[in-house]
């Protein structure tokens, strides 16, 4: 096959994965209403803004097109950010914080959905398309490197075939 | 093309293609709330007289929890369907409203022009409309009256939408009485 013609059926693969696992549609894992403890130790300062930025860049903007959190200027996410802030400036975790906002908001509030169930799909597909795509193209083109056409790859013998052997080997 | 690869990649794609298809039936931004069949989140917040109302002083009679700003238009559209359901549900359902992203003054200023249907309550960096996984306004969650949410509506509610749910809530709260 063709490197155009590869291409040509493994975007659509890769499309295919990257999108199929649409996370708007996944279900929110099951957790209690209640407040658990906090995890980790209180922060404050610049410890606190960078755990901040950190869970903020992972939660997906309600109001934006692929923005994150952190990254969002809407009213709403500044409030989310807000909430992020007081929740790890108590010592909330970040798995610990992100959980809480999955409980209202669903799997849609993670930016990369969880690497479970359906969503392996879009973790690893691509890389399987990748892995073989790579094997197509090794398994193409090492008959050309060994001297031989992909035509001509079958040919036990080693022998060109020839429009002379071809017709040598005709039945007279 | 070699047959075999046009097979074997359409037998790959074919069920992701299905997969994409499905998904085409259903708009990709209407996110079903996780709290459906779930305890509402409990809040404690102040109205505009300074009165506090708690989500435990809602339980026992079905809830209307409607999140609304006076800078949206669909929110003023809905308002006087929402005081003709709170009149002829009075005494058997509770209505309430979360002040999102607005100033106290502002609703104010709008009541006085429009009436109140419910208790308006003041949500300071909206960390209720946060526990509620509000993402605009107007959104409206309908409680029953274990606690537990029954029903959110992202939009514009309607008044026999809303009057069949509560119709359906106080049906269903009347037959657990009698269990």
């Amino acid at each position: 096959m063709s490197l155009p013609r590869f291409t040509a059926f493994l975007l659509p693969l890769l499309f295919a994965a990257t999108c199929g696992a649409d996370p708007a549609t996944a279900q929110a894992s099951a957790a209690s209403q209640s407040d658990p403890a906090p995890l980790g130790p209180p922060l404050s300062g610049a410890a606190l803004d960078r755990a901040t930025e950190e869970v903020a860049s992972q939660m997906r903007c309600p109001v934006c097109q692929g923005l994150s959190v952190a990254d969002s200027p809407a009213s709403s996410a500044v409030d989310l950010k807000a909430e992020v802030r007081r929740q790890v400036a108590l010592g909330y975790t970040k798995e610990q914080v992100i959980a809480s906002f999955e409980r209202s908001y669903g799997e849609f509030i993670r930016l990369e959905p969880k690497a479970e169930g359906f969503n392996w799909l879009v973790w690893l597909a691509p890389i399987a398309a990748l892995v073989a795509g790579a094997l197509v193209i090794f398994f193409r083109l090492r008959p050309l490197r060994t001297g031989r056409s992909p035509a001509t790859a079958g040919n036990a013998g080693g022998t060109p075939i020839t429009r002379s052997t071809r017709e040598d080997s005709r039945p007279s | 093309m070699n047959r075999k690869v046009l097979l074997v990649g359409l037998i790959l794609v074919a069920p992701l293609l299905a997969v994409l298809a499905s998904g085409l039936r259903h708009d990709p931004r209407e996110v079903v709330s996780p709290l459906i069949g779930r305890p509402a989140p409990g809040f404690s917040l102040a109205d505009l007289d300074g009165r506090t109302l708690r989500l435990e002083d809602l339980q026992g009679q079905p809830a209307v929890v409607n999140f609304w700003a006076t800078w949206c238009q669909p929110c003023a559209a809905e308002n006087p369907i929402f005081s003709a359901v709170a009149r002829r549900y009075a005494g058997r359902a509770r209505f309430v409203s979360v002040i999102y992203q607005d100033s106290p003054e502002a609703i104010r200023a709008y009541e006085q022009q429009r009436g109140r249907w419910g208790s308006t309550l003041v949500d300071p960096e909206s960390r209720t409309a946060i526990r509620y996984g509000v993402y605009g306004v107007p959104e409206t969650f309908l409680i029953d009256a274990r606690g537990l949410v029954r029903e959110k509506v992202t939009g514009m509610v309607s008044f026999d939408g809303l009057s069949r749910s509560l119709e359906e809530m106080l049906v269903a709260s009347a037959i657990e009485d009698k269990l």
